[in-house]
């Protein structure tokens, strides 16, 4: 999942999210089983369609809000693309009857966080506070979702789209292989699929969001039926529902959301590029399309990259690094978006070792991998580190209240971390051995980024056609 | 960039009730209409609850804490060192305690490197060895029924760790390349002149790993490093989680019994600072840059300075928060940046006080006049309002019960007392010490600590582009260095 967020600083957080916490178990007890742990929600929905979920959690005297809509930059049109994550920078620009700077005092000023994340699929925005918070916490998510447009502030609009420009710069184009994303996004998805373009958007596309935009958005996308709010940490369970009714109750529902089509994609033969950029060190990209979030395969082939890159055993990260010495680094991962996803592999080569043999170097253990499929061990110890890192997840109010707010929204069931979870731990050997042959084919995209003027460099040059993406700094000169 | 979405990907597992309430049991709405001008007052502020722990002491002299934590089935470990880079490297083997804390993990007498880590990937779990700046840990985070076994491996790797010559290799080639790639990265770059530039080649603060001292760095001096370091005199065991604190001796006496005695704290002198130079911008050229770089700053005072909270207080104000001072000002209101911020790094020496972050190339000037008005602000131009005291001081204190959440931050935050030397009563004590800051302590210490006649201010960026309206500024002369700190002698 690619998501961009307000605030940068606080995003780390995010990558803890799991479920969540509750029953003590036995002291020092031999370890945790599958029924120690547990997530005691409840749920309800408004008469105006908000989803509701609540859990609690009295251990730490906190509370973490969530306020999830089922609107990202799938759901925006060529010419206008980094346009939710835009809109995302506008919800914290103030409200009807909520003045700006308010939101950061009644969070981060009372020793608490906010941000907000948009990804592909969804737009998501939190409040961590110590308990006694929680009700304005509640004012400030209910003000926005009901009354954003009373106090549409222009000049706010155009600061946070210099903002917005700015995080384009510092996170994409100022970065040294920032652009590589972008890039391959592009060339997976053809121009019409909604997940072609990047969530942060073109700078053309920013400068052309309009106020009217704006309206259009807020009043379809952040409607509280297509809306989800989950409250984990110390509240009463009561008081918390009486203050969702009082503030949340009175908002109108908006018309029925239509989704875009994001439809599966199949590269009928290989792509091969190459992209100069500022970089001192070349690397390899190759990306094959895959599933996504729905579909039962992505566990499976999450299972095949902890198999492939990660600890020195797995098999790419044992050959390339370890063995022949020929990488510094290989990494391996399947991003799932809601309906499609990506299974990605990055190399960074060693002095003296050309991306044309690391690759054939990397297809022949992937080869051996779809004959052989994985041993009964690289099973054992996929599924080994499962539980710590579900467990962990307990720990975090906000964490929980993500996962919640995912489950509800993506598969209609808030409870749905049970059911991943469980189909983590059955994936078989035989599972890993068939998405690996039915996803890592030759319909894939080769990327090289070279340092500039090195197209030498790049894997199979004379096969690699050239990204010839406008560098950025050619942009916004005074 | 795409994230790894496995972490993100939650679950859990049994659950506990799902009510599908009716919409009948949610309460109705009072007949008054709701009046959503008034901002809800907060309930009553929750009680602090410090966690409490139980101290012991090794046979081998190394000190024990155990804190209890039974909510959940986790257990966060961690043996700290005390001291550091700056205590025990050589100035001319830097990068030294990094490589040896990887080294730890590339094989003991009896299990190779891959022994070990199919042994910690069947426990679900790492054993982390990190050697910091002015202490070191080997920590782990484990269930509660897998802490034995994953600490006999921090052990095994504690005592028995064999630092073969060709991992060195490995390693070292890949650092080189780590290196090289960091030549690119603005943040990098000003991540290693701003300290150069601050404290000077030939203080440890201002000495960086370099492609010459990896190269110079041999299992010699890798097998003497860690004999030296590693030892149970200058050692804090610290425990947090679902255990009890006796077993938790016994089982680690038990795992721990061949690390002997030896060893004792270090002192933290360092030399003294190099001479304060007049305010000068220095300029590092990173072409075609798409943003500049800064890092403004000077030597700052160390942890045990008696005017920690006022400083804390003021950097709070000043860019400790999305709406203080500065971000207030660059981001939200001029628009020139994504987030700009200040910190003070308080350890045992003079860690340095820096504000900057990323801004658009075009406006660096425009910037680099709003950051000398914030600093020139809040030591004394504009003055401190009673709603930003507030805030600041708030924030601060309520922020505290969060850091109690978890295993490993119970943990971090216990170890720190140990590691600075406060006391135990530290965090009882905490939001009173907060509270006491006043208005005048705050323009008091801001004056103090950031040296406006003599602030280093860093800008790495498109020089071709950004010189001359940074020059036209007239906020201070401008120096070229190139990406090592070093001045450019032909410009």
């Amino acid at each position: 999942m690619f998501t961009t967020g307000r605030n940068i600083a606080r995003i780390a957080i995010l990558a803890l999210a799991c479920c969540a916490a509750v029953q003590k178990p036995p002291s020092g007890g031999s370890g945790a089983g599958s029924d120690s742990i547990r997530i005691p929600f409840e749920s309800f929905t408004l008469p105006n369609g908000l989803t509701v979920i609540l859990s609690t959690d009295h251990t730490t005297p906190t509370v973490a809000v969530n306020v999830w809509y089922h609107v990202g930059s799938k759901n925006e049109v060529p010419g206008r693309t980094g346009f939710a994550h835009l809109f995302e920078h506008i919800m914290f620009t103030g409200s009807g009857h909520v003045p700006y700077g308010m939101h950061d005092k009644l969070t981060e000023g009372v020793g608490g966080s906010n941000n907000g994340t948009t990804s592909n699929d969804r737009t998501t925005y939190y409040e961590t506070v110590p308990s006694n918070y929680l009700e304005s916490a509640l004012w400030l998510e209910s003000d926005r979702m009901g009354f954003l447009l009373d106090k549409l502030d222009l000049a706010k609009l155009n600061a946070q789209r210099d903002v917005v420009k700015n995080e384009r710069r510092q996170s994409y184009d100022n970065q040294p292989y920032g652009r590589v994303s972008e890039i391959l996004s592009h060339a997976t998805y053809p121009t019409s699929h909604p997940y072609s373009w990047p969530v942060i958007g073109s700078m053309t596309d920013l400068s052309a969001a309009s106020e009217e935009d704006v309206k259009n958005f807020f009043r379809l996308y952040y409607a509280p039926n297509n809306a989800f709010l989950a409250i984990v940490g110390d509240f009463d369970s009561a008081q918390a529902k009486a203050w969702v009714t009082k503030y949340f109750s009175g908002i109108t529902r908006g018309k029925p959301v239509t989704r875009p089509a994001a439809p599966p994609v199949t590269l009928a033969s290989g792509q091969r590029l190459v992209f100069e950029d500022r970089v001192q060190v070349p690397r390899l990209y190759i990306q094959w399309p895959s599933i996504g979030e729905k579909s039962d395969d992505r566990y499976a082939l999450e299972v095949l990259g902890s198999i492939l890159t990660g600890p020195r055993t797995a098999r790419l990260t044992k050959a390339l690094v370890y063995d022949q010495q020929a990488a510094a680094s290989v990494s391996m991962y399947q991003g799932s978006n809601e309906d499609v996803g990506d299974f990605v592999l990055m190399i960074t080569p060693r002095p003296d070792h050309s991306l044309t043999s690391l690759e054939a170097a990397a297809d022949a253990v992937i080869e051996k991998l779809k004959t052989e499929g994985p041993t009964a061990e690289e099973i054992r110890k996929a599924a080994a580190g499962d539980e710590l890192s579900f467990l962990r997840g307990l720990e975090s109010n906000l964490g929980k209240a993500m996962t919640l707010c995912n489950g509800a929204g993506f598969h209609g069931d808030a409870g749905f971390f049970r059911t991943d979870y469980q189909k983590s731990q059955a994936v078989t050997a035989d599972d890993v051995k068939r998405v690996a042959n039915k996803y890592l084919t030759h319909g894939r995209i080769v990327l090289s980024v070279v340092p500039i003027g090195k197209l030498d460099q790049a894997s199979k040059p004379g096969e690699s056609k050239k990204v010839d993406d406008k560098m950025p700094s050619a942009e916004v000169q005074r | 960039m795409k994230q790894k979405t496995s972490a993100l990907k939650l679950l859990g597992m049994v659950l506990g009730a799902t009510a599908l309430l009716a919409l009948a049991s949610i309460p109705l709405l009072s007949q008054q209409a709701l009046d959503r001008t008034k901002t809800p007052l907060p309930g009553k502020a929750p009680e602090l609850r410090v966690p409490t722990w139980t101290k012991m002491t090794l046979a081998n002299g190394a000190e024990l804490m155990v804190s209890e934590k039974h909510d959940l089935p986790l257990v966060s470990f961690s043996l700290t060192i005390l001291g550091g880079v700056y205590q025990f490297e050589p100035a001319n083997r830097r990068g030294l305690a990094g490589i040896t804390a990887s080294m730890m993990s590339e094989g003991t007498k009896t299990r190779d490197g891959d022994a070990l880590s199919n042994a910690m990937q069947l426990l679900g779990t790492t054993v982390g060895v990190n050697i910091g700046t002015e202490s070191g840990t080997m920590s782990f985070i484990s269930t509660a029924g897998k802490f034995a076994p994953t600490l006999d491996i921090l052990t095994d790797m504690l005592l028995n760790s064999t630092f073969p010559t060709a991992a060195l290799e490995r390693l070292r080639a890949q650092r080189l390349v780590s290196l090289t790639q960091a030549k690119a990265q603005a943040s990098s770059i000003a991540g290693r002149v701003f300290p150069r530039v601050l404290y000077g080649s030939g203080h440890p603060f201002g000495q960086n790993v370099t492609e010459e001292s990896y190269k110079t760095i041999t299992r010699e001096d890798v097998v003497a490093f860690h004999k030296q370091y590693f030892q149970p005199g200058r050692a804090l065991i610290m425990v947090t989680g679902d255990v009890n604190p006796a077993t938790v001796k016994t089982t680690i006496e038990k795992s721990l019994a061949a690390w002997s005695a030896g060893g004792s704290k270090p002192n933290f002198s360092y030399p003294a600072l190099p001479a304060a130079h007049t305010a000068t911008i220095y300029l590092v050229d990173k072409p075609g840059a798409a943003q500049s770089t800064f890092a403004i700053g000077n030597p700052g005072p160390p942890r045990s300075t008696p005017d920690y909270f006022p400083l804390q207080v003021m950097n709070t104000m000043l860019g400790g928060l999305f709406q203080s001072r500065l971000n207030a000002n660059i981001r939200e209101e001029k628009g020139y940046s994504y987030g700009v911020s200040s910190s003070f790094m308080f350890g045992k020496g003079p860690g340095p006080f820096r504000a900057g972050g990323d801004v658009q190339s075009a406006k660096t000037d425009a910037a680099l006049i709003e950051f000398m008005k914030e600093l020139r602000g809040i030591t004394g131009s504009r003055p401190v309002t009673d709603e930003e005291l507030a805030t600041a001081k708030d924030a601060l204190i309520q922020r505290l019960p969060g850091t109690f959440a978890s295993v490993s931050g119970i943990n971090g935050a216990i170890a720190a007392l140990w590691t600075q030397g406060l006391a135990d009563t530290y965090y009882q004590s905490y939001g009173k010490a907060v509270a006491a800051v006043t208005k005048e302590d705050v323009v008091r210490v801001a004056k103090k600590y950031i040296d406006l006649a003599h602030l280093s201010i860093i800008i790495v960026g498109d020089r071709a582009t950004i010189e001359a309206p940074l020059k036209a500024t007239g906020v201070a002369p401008i120096v070229v260095l190139d990406i090592e700190g070093n001045p450019i002698t032909n410009p």
